[in-house]
């Protein structure tokens, strides 16, 4: 990996991390749904800092080309993160659900007692 | 005994007031409940111009979750036994109380009324028909059971199943998959004849597209809900 390569995707990776801890200040971001978009850019950021780390693991997986492991690690990452966004909204459908059936029962019991 | 009929009511305004006259002429003893699934007609207004017994849901939820709502509501209120019927007129009220009969006799847990035993009255499309039987078929393979009407909505079901739905409702097509979680948890499923109509109004909730989706999904939830485990 170039030496310039690696100051691009170390800026680039920067300005995003302050840019989600800035989100999480102004709690436009839950933290719970944010912890594993901090681990993968930290991650990044530990494996763009050292490349060396980076051609032992690829090598270890058989990964020609360093720089094809961080995309394949940013891939693996993104769909755990997509994976927690889906079981959260699985989640929340159940909760809306059962929370308009128990307010429409209240509001009905509500009616029928006038 | 305590007996409520649920009609899950989405955009019914035409059906409606004839459904509530069905079931109070010919299912004396029943009690019932429209749940309007935040329909965008009249339905509620027509409803309540009635002094219909009525829930409306401040959001739609699809069919499941309208007849949960149901459920919810017979387990609440002390309900013995509580069937479904559509606001459509597809159903035919005068064989609830038959139905009611059938169970106590059958000592049945959930009582289904079939098109297909007999073979009376309206039988749905050809290739309705052929997904039923291919849901008869996989039901059979993994519950041992054969319900021969598996999609039917006209289904009556006691307290210890009224606990199971109440909790527990698949969110759209509910009716194969819940069949297959009442067999899971060891209850008795049985089958009578009835005659079904033609829907008289409003539209399926099932188009040509969303029908490969349904097979799809329906499949899945049953195959999904046979690998669960009961006590």
């Amino acid at each position: 990996m170039s030496l310039r390569l690696q100051a691009i995707l170390l800026i680039l990776l920067i300005c995003i991390l302050i840019g989600l801890i800035t989100q999480v200040k102004r709690k436009k971001l839950d933290l719970k749904y944010t912890l594993s978009w901090f681990a993968l850019i930290i991650a990044l950021i530990i494996l763009t800092c050292f490349p060396k780390l980076l051609i032992i693991i690829a090598d270890f997986l058989g990964i020609t080309t360093p720089i094809n492991m961080i995309f394949f690690c940013g891939f693996c990452f993104s769909l755990v993160i997509i994976y927690t966004l889906t079981a959260a909204i699985s989640k929340m459908a159940d909760n809306i659900r059962s929370l308009t059936q128990k307010i429409a029962l209240l509001e009905k019991g509500e009616k029928d007692h006038e | 005994m305590k007996k409520l009929v649920i009609i899950p009511a989405y955009n019914e305004s035409e059906c409606i007031e004839q459904t509530i006259k069905d079931i109070r002429e010919h299912a004396q003893g029943f009690d019932y409940l429209i749940v309007n699934d935040c329909s965008t007609d009249q339905t509620r207004e027509i409803c309540e111009k009635n002094g219909f017994n009525l829930v409306n849901l401040p959001i739609n939820l699809g069919i499941g979750g309208a007849v949960q709502t149901g459920y919810r509501y017979a387990w609440e209120n002390g309900y013995d036994v509580a069937v479904q019927i559509d606001g459509d007129g597809q159903h035919d009220a005068s064989f609830l109380q038959e139905m009611s009969e059938a169970m106590i006799r059958e000592s049945a847990d959930m009582l289904i009324g079939s098109r297909f035993i007999e073979k009376e009255g309206f039988q749905s499309s050809f290739l309705r028909r052929v997904g039923i039987t291919y849901f008869t078929a996989l039901i059979k393979l993994l519950t041992g059971t054969t319900i021969t009407d598996p999609t039917s909505g006209l289904r009556m079901i006691n307290r210890s199943v009224i606990k199971i739905f109440a909790k527990d409702y698949p969110k759209d097509y509910p009716e194969p998959e819940s069949v297959v979680a009442v067999l899971r948890n060891k209850k008795q499923v049985k089958e009578i004849p009835v005659i079904m109509r033609e829907r008289q109004g409003g539209s399926s909730s099932i188009g040509s597209i969303r029908s490969v989706y349904y097979m799809v999904k329906v499949t899945l939830a049953i195959l999904v809900e046979s690998l669960r485990r009961y006590k």
